[in-house]
C-alpha cells in the first residue's frame, strides 16, 4: 500500500512538473515585449542591428520549440542555466533567495499554525460562549485584513514609535542574528496572522465535529477526563483537515509571500519571480517556478506521509 | 547563561548597526540594476548606480552641464575639427590596482563598436574613424567629419580596462572601473554595495567609506525608511513623493529642474497626424501648465524641444506661437485639415503615475479642441515594443534628454534617425542637423539650432509639454550632494554622512 502511494505520487510530481514547465515556457513569452527590449530601456540610441545583435546571443530569434526542447534538456542534465542580465547561474540565485522565503515561511507558521490549535481547541471548548464570540469576530477581522496593507500600517506605527529599529531590508541569520530576526518579525506576523484567522476557525469546526462523534461519547462514558477526551481523542482526528491546510499554505508561502516581500524589501523567492517576470529574464524564471512547483508536490507529499502518522487507516 | 549570550549578541548587533551608519551611505532605489556593464546594460536603474561613482568617462558631465575632464585630463582638437587628441590624467589606477594608461581608452572604444558585445552606445561613435594610442598617455580620435557634440557623447562611455575589451560576462556582475568607489557586493534583489577606491585619482575623495544602494521597490516602504533614519537618501524621486517627505524632521531635500521632459508624440506615416496642421493643432489644443498643476503638483516648467535648464541652448516657449492655449484655433486647423467629425485617436501611455496622471490632463484638454481621444494604460513591455515598432496614433511618455542638442535631435528627429519611432522626414531640418554637427563656432551651432527648435515646437513629431523639478531626499546630516539633471549621482565622491 505504502510503496503504491508513493509510486503514485512520484507518477503525479512528473506529471505536474512537466506541465508546469511547458506553461511557463509559453507563457513568458506571450507576454509582448522581450528581454533585449527591456535591458535597453525606452529612451537610448539603439539600432535595429545592435537588437538583433542581442537576440541572436540570447537564442530569441530561434523557433520557440527549439528554443524548449534545448532548455529541458539541459534542465534534465541538472543544468538550470545561466540569468541572462547577470550571467551567474540560476542554480545559486536560486539558492540566494530561497534562504529569505523558507525562514519567513517557517516563522509564519510558526504563528498561525502554533496558535492556531489551541485558539481552535479553545474556541470549541467555549462554543456559544462571549470568548468564543469574541475570537470568532477577531479571525474574521483576520481574514479580511490583507497582509501587505497590514505590513505598511506596522511599519508605519514602528518608525514613528520606535524610529531608531531596523525594520527592512534582510541580514542573514549566519551575519547578524539579532537584525535577521527584528527584520523578519513584522513581515512574519503579517503573514501568519490570516493563516492564524483560517486555520484557527478550520480546527474550531474539525474539533465540534469530532466532538459530536459516537467514540467521544463512549470516552466519556467510561470516564476519560474532559482533557484526555478533547486533545487526545477529538483533537488527532480533527487534525487531518489542518494538515492538509497547512501543506498547501506552506506550498504558497514557499511560492513566495510576494506583496509582503515586496513591502518590506525582502530578497526572497517571491521578489526573483517578480523581478525575472519585469525583466523578461526567461532562463531564471523558468527554473524559479519549476523549484517552487517542486517544493509544492514535495510538501503535498510530506503531507501524504504525516496521514500515515495520524491516521493509522491509510496505512491499512 | 543564556540570557547572557543573548545580550552580548543584542550588543554585537548594535556595534555592527553603529558603525555601519557612521560612514556607509545607505541609498533607496526602486528598481534592481539590469547588469553593471556600463557598454551592455543602458538602462537607467544601471546608470544611476555606476555613473560617476563606479565608472568615469574621458570627460564628464558637472552639476551644470557642462564638460569638464574625467580621465583626460585635457585634450586639442585640430582645426578641421577632426582630430581630438586626449591627455591621460597621470597615476590613475583601475580598481583591479592595474594602472590606467591610453591602451585601456583603445580598447574600451573597440569594445563599445564590437558586434559580439551589441553595445547600444556604439551609435555615439558613429563618427569614429580611428581610436590610436601613440604613447602610453595619448589618446587619439580621428573622426570621419567634424562632430561638435564628441565630448558630450563621449562623457558616459566608461572605460574599462583593456583585458575586458572581448568579455561579455565579467563585468556586468564584477564592474572595474576607475570611479570613487569600487564594487564591492551585489546580493539580487537585496542591494549593491560600493565601497571606497583608496587609489583614487582626486586628493580627498571620495570621503564616504562606501555606498549601499537597498533595492526597495514599494515606494511607502522608502518613505517611512527616509523619515526613519534607515535609509539616507533617496535619489531622483519625482515631485509627488518630495511633496509628501517635505517638511518631514530630518529630511531635506535638493532639486534642480530636469533635462527629461514629458511629452506626447505622434506617427506621422500616417493619419491624421501625417497632416502638419493636425499636429499644430494638438499644440493649440494643449493647456501646459494645467498639465503641471494636475500631474507634477505645479513643480515643472512648460518647456520647448530643449530643456530649461539647458541655458547655453534653450529658446524660451515665449517665441513659440502654437504654445498659446487656443482651442478654438485648434478646432479651425482640423478643420482645415479636412476634419468635420471629431479625429478619433489612441494614445498608448507609459505605465509610470505621473505620465498615466498627464494622459488624462492631454485627454481632457483634446475632447474640448475637436478630438476624441482613447487611452490605453499598458504594461511596460508592450508599451516598448509597439513604440519600438512605430505602433502608435500618439503615445504618452518621457524621455531622458542630453546635455547637447545633436545628441537628441539628431537620433530622434533626423530621418532614418536609431529612435526616430514617429518616421518624422522634413528636409529642411535634416540639412540643419547635418550642417550644424559640423560647426565648431558655439555662435554659429546655436544659430542653427534655434532655427531647428523653431520647426519642431510646433510642426515636429513630439508635443513637448513639460520639464518637472528633479528631487534628491536626504537625511539632514547628509552633506556636499548636489544634484545633477541627468540623473548621475556622480557628486556622491564629495558626499558625507556626519552624525
Amino acid at each position: 500500500m505504502l510503496r503504491r502511494l508513493l509510486l503514485a505520487r512520484l507518477v503525479d510530481l512528473a506529471v505536474v512538473l512537466v506541465a508546469v514547465s511547458v506553461i511557463v515556457f509559453a507563457m513568458i513569452r506571450l507576454i509582448p515585449g522581450d528581454a533585449v527590449a527591456i535591458m535597453l530601456g525606452a529612451n537610448t540610441e539603439v539600432t535595429p542591428a545592435a537588437i538583433a545583435a542581442l537576440r541572436a546571443q540570447i537564442g530569441l530569434d530561434q523557433p520557440i520549440y527549439v528554443q524548449y526542447f534545448g532548455w529541458i534538456s539541459k534542465v534534465l542534465q541538472g543544468d538550470l542555466g545561466t540569468s541572462l542580465w547577470t550571467g551567474k547561474p540560476v542554480a545559486g540565485e536560486i539558492a540566494a533567495h530561497v534562504w529569505p522565503t523558507v525562514q519567513l515561511t517557517v516563522l509564519a507558521l510558526v504563528i498561525g499554525a502554533g496558535l492556531a490549535v489551541p485558539a481552535g481547541c479553545l474556541m470549541a471548548r467555549w462554543r456559544g460562549g462571549g470568548a468564543d464570540a469574541a475570537m470568532r469576530v477577531a479571525t474574521v477581522a483576520g481574514l479580511t485584513i490583507p497582509s501587505f496593507w497590514l505590513g505598511i500600517v506596522m511599519i508605519l506605527v514602528l518608525a514613528t514609535v520606535a524610529p531608531s529599529l531596523q525594520l527592512l531590508g534582510y541580514v542573514p541569520f549566519s551575519v547578524d542574528p539579532v537584525g535577521n530576526i527584528t527584520r523578519l518579525a513584522l513581515p512574519a506576523f503579517a503573514l501568519g496572522l490570516p493563516i492564524l484567522a483560517n486555520l484557527s476557525r478550520l480546527v474550531r469546526s474539525a474539533m465540534l465535529d469530532a466532538l459530536g462523534q459516537d467514540y467521544i461519547r463512549t470516552a466519556r462514558a467510561k470516564g476519560v477526563p474532559e482533557r484526555g477526551v478533547v486533545y487526545r481523542h477529538a483533537l488527532r482526528n480533527a487534525l487531518i483537515p489542518f494538515v492538509t491546510s497547512v501543506g498547501i499554505m506552506t506550498g504558497y508561502l514557499l511560492g513566495g509571500a510576494i506583496v509582503v516581500e515586496q513591502v518590506f524589501a525582502i530578497p526572497g523567492l517571491g521578489r526573483l519571480i517578480l523581478g525575472a517576470i519585469a525583466e523578461r529574464n526567461y532562463p531564471l524564471l523558468q527554473a524559479t517556478i519549476l523549484m517552487v512547483t517542486l517544493g509544492f508536490v514535495v510538501v503535498n507529499f510530506v503531507v501524504d506521509l504525516l496521514y500515515l502518522a495520524i491516521d493509522p487507516r491509510v496505512r491499512a | 547563561m543564556a540570557r547572557l549570550s543573548f545580550r552580548a549578541l543584542l550588543l554585537a548587533g548594535v556595534l555592527m548597526a553603529g558603525s555601519a551608519s557612521a560612514q556607509v551611505l545607505e541609498v533607496a532605489v526602486d528598481a534592481s540594476p539590469v547588469g553593471l556593464d556600463p557598454h551592455r546594460a543602458t538602462a537607467f536603474s544601471t546608470f544611476q548606480m555606476i555613473n560617476g561613482t563606479i565608472y568615469e568617462g574621458l570627460t564628464a558631465i558637472d552639476k551644470d552641464l557642462r564638460v569638464r575632464p574625467g580621465i583626460a585630463e585635457s585634450w586639442t582638437v585640430s582645426a578641421d575639427g577632426k582630430t581630438y587628441t586626449f591627455k591621460i590624467r597621470a597615476g590613475m589606477t583601475f580598481h583591479d590596482g592595474s594602472k590606467v594608461e591610453a591602451a585601456d581608452v583603445v580598447a574600451t572604444i573597440n569594445r563599445v563598436l564590437s558586434k559580439d558585445i551589441a553595445s547600444p552606445l556604439a551609435s555615439r561613435l558613429a563618427a569614429l574613424d580611428t581610436a590610436t594610442a601613440p604613447d602610453a598617455n595619448t589618446v587619439v580620435l580621428q573622426l570621419k567629419e567634424p562632430t561638435a557634440p564628441l565630448l558630450v557623447s563621449i562623457a558616459t562611455i566608461a572605460i574599462v580596462p583593456r583585458s575586458m575589451e572581448t568579455e561579455k560576462e565579467a563585468l556586468q556582475r564584477a564592474p572595474i572601473g576607475t570611479g570613487p568607489f569600487k564594487f564591492k557586493e551585489w546580493q539580487a534583489n537585496g542591494f549593491v554595495a560600493l565601497e571606497k577606491h583608496a587609489g583614487y585619482w582626486r586628493q580627498g575623495a571620495p570621503k564616504l567609506d562606501g555606498i549601499k544602494f537597498n533595492i526597495v521597490p514599494e515606494s511607502a516602504t522608502r518613505q517611512v525608511g527616509l523619515s526613519s533614519g534607515q535609509y539616507s537618501m533617496l535619489p531622483n524621486i519625482d515631485a509627488a513623493t518630495a511633496m509628501q517627505l517635505k517638511g518631514r524632521p530630518g529630511v531635506k531635500l535638493a532639486e534642480t529642474l530636469e533635462l527629461a521632459y514629458m511629452f506626447v508624440g505622434v506617427n506621422t506615416s500616417k493619419p491624421p497626424f501625417d497632416n502638419v496642421k493636425v499636429r499644430q493643432a494638438v499644440n493649440y489644443a494643449l493647456n501646459r501648465q494645467e498639465v503641471i498643476a494636475a500631474a507634477l503638483f505645479g513643480a515643472g516648467v512648460p518647456g520647448g524641444p530643449l530643456s530649461p535648464a539647458l541655458k547655453d541652448w534653450a529658446t524660451p516657449v515665449e517665441q513659440f506661437a502654437c504654445y498659446k492655449h487656443d482651442p478654438a484655433r485648434a478646432q479651425a486647423l482640423l478643420r482645415e485639415a479636412g476634419h468635420t467629425a471629431p479625429v478619433a485617436i489612441t494614445i498608448n501611455v507609459l505605465p509610470r503615475q505621473d505620465i498615466r496622471d498627464m494622459a488624462q490632463v492631454v485627454q481632457a484638454q483634446l475632447n474640448k479642441a475637436g478630438f476624441r481621444v482613447e487611452l490605453k494604460n499598458q504594461e511596460l513591455g508592450q508599451f516598448i515594443q509597439d513604440w519600438r515598432n512605430s505602433n502608435f496614433d500618439m503615445f504618452a511618455s518621457t524621455n531622458a534628454g542630453s546635455p547637447d542638442p545633436d545628441d537628441y535631435f539628431f537620433r530622434t528627429f533626423r530621418t532614418g534617425g536609431s529612435t526616430n519611432v514617429f518616421k518624422y522626414s522634413n528636409t529642411e531640418l535634416d540639412g540643419l542637423l547635418d550642417g550644424a554637427r559640423t560647426l565648431q563656432d558655439q555662435a554659429a551651432r546655436k544659430a542653427a539650432y534655434d532655427k531647428a527648435q523653431a520647426i519642431l515646437a510646433c510642426d515636429g513629431p513630439i508635443m513637448h509639454i513639460a520639464y518637472g523639478q528633479l528631487f534628491t531626499a536626504m537625511r539632514a546630516n547628509v552633506n556636499g550632494f548636489e544634484i545633477i539633471a541627468n540623473r548621475s549621482l556622480s557628486t556622491l565622491a564629495d558626499t558625507t554622512a556626519g552624525r
